[in-house]
């Protein structure tokens, strides 16, 4: 009797998880889109298995999906010192790096990845938009005249609140209004355009020649072709069909001013 | 008393099912939901398009939106549309990742991101911490 006692008090004793049960769990807390329970129980597996590549990457990735990119960074370098050429851990740095206008480093952790791995899509994917932001961003660029189109002789309309007219290379032609982050702001229309021309390449559709993106207050409607880049912001209040006709007026104008 | 608990709305939590839901849509040819770390978490796509690659760049382009938008002022971007003369991308942002739905030219850009909308709202609203 007495025996069967200890019997079932050592059995009943719960077993401290391992580290591997561990990453299971969060990995199937993360799925539930429990991240922070998830990222918690990873940081305590991780005390116990500092080594853990895998622990490390889920980190990583948790870390992302919270849209912590300092924290992603460190998770992915952790990996990166204990298996130098981990393919995951070299695309989400390149992520980062790619988020953070590196487009060189971007470019540099991708190769090794593919030197690695050759049959890497993702990576592939975002090379090709990578050597395209860094062949941009080494062009010796013309200068700016100051009255290379002016935005009156455009006629702008009087709804828009920000009027933006750069070259595919980034050369800002005209920008309504005109502030210290309007140069940040060209730069970063003309990436965002090749990054959904690439996007849409790899859907099996043609370049990039519209787009609309709402914001909460705003919504920017944008013209391109392989040439120059247009976009118009409108309060949310003016119908799409109006802005849309705006949209393309101004573009007419502009396109005819730059030929 | 009885315990009442209060349970996420089920919808925008199963991802796959509101995919499938979209995807009936007219013109409508495919679609996926991508973690922001580029990770497909589901994909119904025709079978030429990988889904790999396609998720990789619309995660980037997802954070692009979400940290700087072609315009001064910064702010959240629930959805934005991309076109092109053989097809159009339609992005979504949700706190779990971005949808992403691909229609044909003929498609009704106004249908479609009415009923993104409505689909990223549900995802919003379950997935509330």
């Amino acid at each position: 009797m007495a025996f069967a006692r200890i019997w079932h008090m050592l059995g009943g004793r719960r077993r401290r998880p391992t580290s591997a049960q561990m990453f299971r769990r969060a990995q199937r807390l993360r799925d539930e889109g429990r991240f922070e329970v998830a990222a918690e129980l990873i940081e305590n597996a991780l005390l116990s298995e500092p080594g853990s590549v895998v622990g490390h990457l889920l980190a990583g990735s948790l870390h992302m999906t919270l849209r912590d990119t300092g924290l992603a960074r460190t998770s992915f370098e952790r990996v990166l010192a204990l298996e130098p050429t981990q393919p995951r851990a070299l695309l989400g740095l390149a992520r980062i790096a790619i988020e953070e206008g590196e487009p060189a480093t971007c470019r540099e952790l991708l190769s090794r990845a593919l030197a690695r791995y050759p049959d890497f899509p993702e990576a592939r994917a975002l090379l090709e938009v990578a050597r395209g932001l860094a062949a941009n961003a080494d062009a010796t660029r013309a200068p700016t005249p100051s009255d290379a189109i002016r935005s009156d002789r455009v006629r702008l309309p009087a709804e828009s609140r920000e009027a933006l007219f750069v070259r595919r290379d980034a050369t800002l032609v005209f920008a309504t209004p005109r502030g210290p982050r309007t140069e940040a702001v060209a730069a970063s229309a003309v990436k965002l355009a090749r990054i959904a021309t690439a996007m849409l390449g790899r859907a099996g559709f043609g370049p990039l020649r519209h787009a609309v993106i709402e914001g909460a207050a705003q919504t920017t409607y944008l013209r391109t072709d392989d040439a120059a880049l247009l976009t118009l912001a409108f309060d949310s209040d003016v119908k799409a069909a109006t802005a849309v006709a705006h949209l393309e007026r101004v573009w007419g104008s502009c396109r005819s001013e730059l030929a | 008393m009885s315990a009442v608990v209060a349970e996420r709305p089920v919808l925008g939590r199963d991802l796959r099912g509101l995919l499938a839901e979209l995807l009936k849509l007219e013109h409508v040819t495919g679609g996926l939901v991508v973690a922001p770390d580029g990770l497909t978490i589901a994909a119904d796509l025709p079978r030429e398009i990988q889904a790999e690659p396609l998720s990789a760049l619309a995660a980037t382009l997802g954070r692009e939106l979400e940290l700087r938008g072609p315009q001064l002022r910064r702010g959240t971007f629930p959805m934005a549309q991309f076109a092109s003369v053989s097809g159009t991308a339609f992005l979504g942002s949700t706190p779990v990742g971005f949808i992403v739905l691909l229609g044909e030219p003929r498609a009704d850009w106004d249908t479609i991101r009415a009923a993104l909308r409505s689909a990223v709202g549900a995802v919003y609203r379950a997935w509330a911490r």
